[in-house]
């Protein structure tokens, strides 16, 4: 297993941007995890549903938050990612992935950091989440 | 179709962890470690095959049938919209497993919202089990039916 990463309380790693997302990014999301709600790929359905626009699913957004998070920390590290759905995203939206690590505690001679995580869209949060972290100890 | 669902379960999905849907995912999610996409570079790192990134139990929508699934909870499918997930992660999922999740309500509230009538809460855990019967991951899914608009 890899070497969990060195943090203290406090810290913010590097964010990630990600964007503009494009249709052919929602439709590559759709084919990979199987939701074809015509939501998000057919405009003549969503005229009808009052978005202004096609959205992505949100289980997109979140999971190119997990993938900062796995990127950043190891995905054999992670014990629990959460996430709370809170804007849509529209096409052309640019997102910014980040967390920053708010309790480090030791249990059973291990370190378990807790994150509050957030994807922001142009106008502000789309997903807000946390997680908990396996991390060096200081 | 299957063996009927006892009480309180709304659905049993199965299926089988591959690396080519992993990669597929990887991708999609903007998920850059190698060792969802390289079998060396998992080796390196102690997996025996690929892990799957973190919301990879997300594909099992292909297995499902999501309007069966809605309609036996009573949801109005247009109505409703999911709040939150958290997965809660007891190894990491990895290529070749062969994994049964079984997906249970466990809360189911009214509750009044905020720009008035009544919406409905519906709080679901799925726990996945590997081929042997170990838990490998839990999801936990709040599922929001908005009110009707007057």
């Amino acid at each position: 297993m890899r070497t969990p990463a060195k943090v203290r309380v406090g810290d913010a790693p590097d964010t990630r941007v990600v964007g503009p997302i494009s249709q052919t990014d929602i439709v590559r999301f759709a084919g990979a995890g199987g939701d074809f709600n015509p939501l998000h790929h057919d405009p003549g359905f969503v005229a009808t549903t009052g978005f202004p626009g096609v959205i992505a699913m949100g289980q997109m957004q979140a999971g190119i938050l997990a993938g900062w998070l796995s990127d950043t920390f190891g995905v054999e590290h992670v014990r629990s990612f959460g996430v709370r759905f809170v804007a849509p995203v529209l096409l052309g939206d640019t997102l910014t992935l980040g967390g920053t690590v708010v309790t480090i505690t030791e249990t059973n001679g291990e370190s378990l950091a807790t994150l509050d995580l957030v994807a922001s869209g142009d106008k502000g949060p789309v997903v807000t989440g946390s997680a908990t972290v396996v991390v060096a100890a200081a | 179709m299957s063996d009927p669902l006892p009480a309180g379960v709304v659905d049993r999905v199965e299926y089988d962890v591959e690396r080519g849907k992993i990669r597929e995912f990887t991708r999609a999610t903007f998920t850059t470690d190698p060792v969802h996409t390289d079998p060396a570079a998992a080796r390196d790192a102690g997996f025996r095959d690929a892990p799957a990134t973190l919301t990879h139990t997300v594909v099992a929508g292909h297995q499902r049938d999501q309007r069966a699934f809605v309609d036996s909870l009573g949801l109005a499918l247009a109505r409703v919209v999911v709040g939150s997930v958290t997965w809660t992660y007891l190894r990491p999922l990895t290529a070749g497993d062969h994994v049964v999740g079984t997906r249970r309500v466990v809360d189911d509230v009214q509750r009044e919202g905020k720009r008035g009538g009544t919406m409905r809460v519906v709080a679901l855990e799925t726990e996945y089990v590997d081929a042997v019967g170990e838990p490998v991951v839990r999801l936990e899914e709040v599922l929001i039916e908005r009110g009707e608009q007057r």
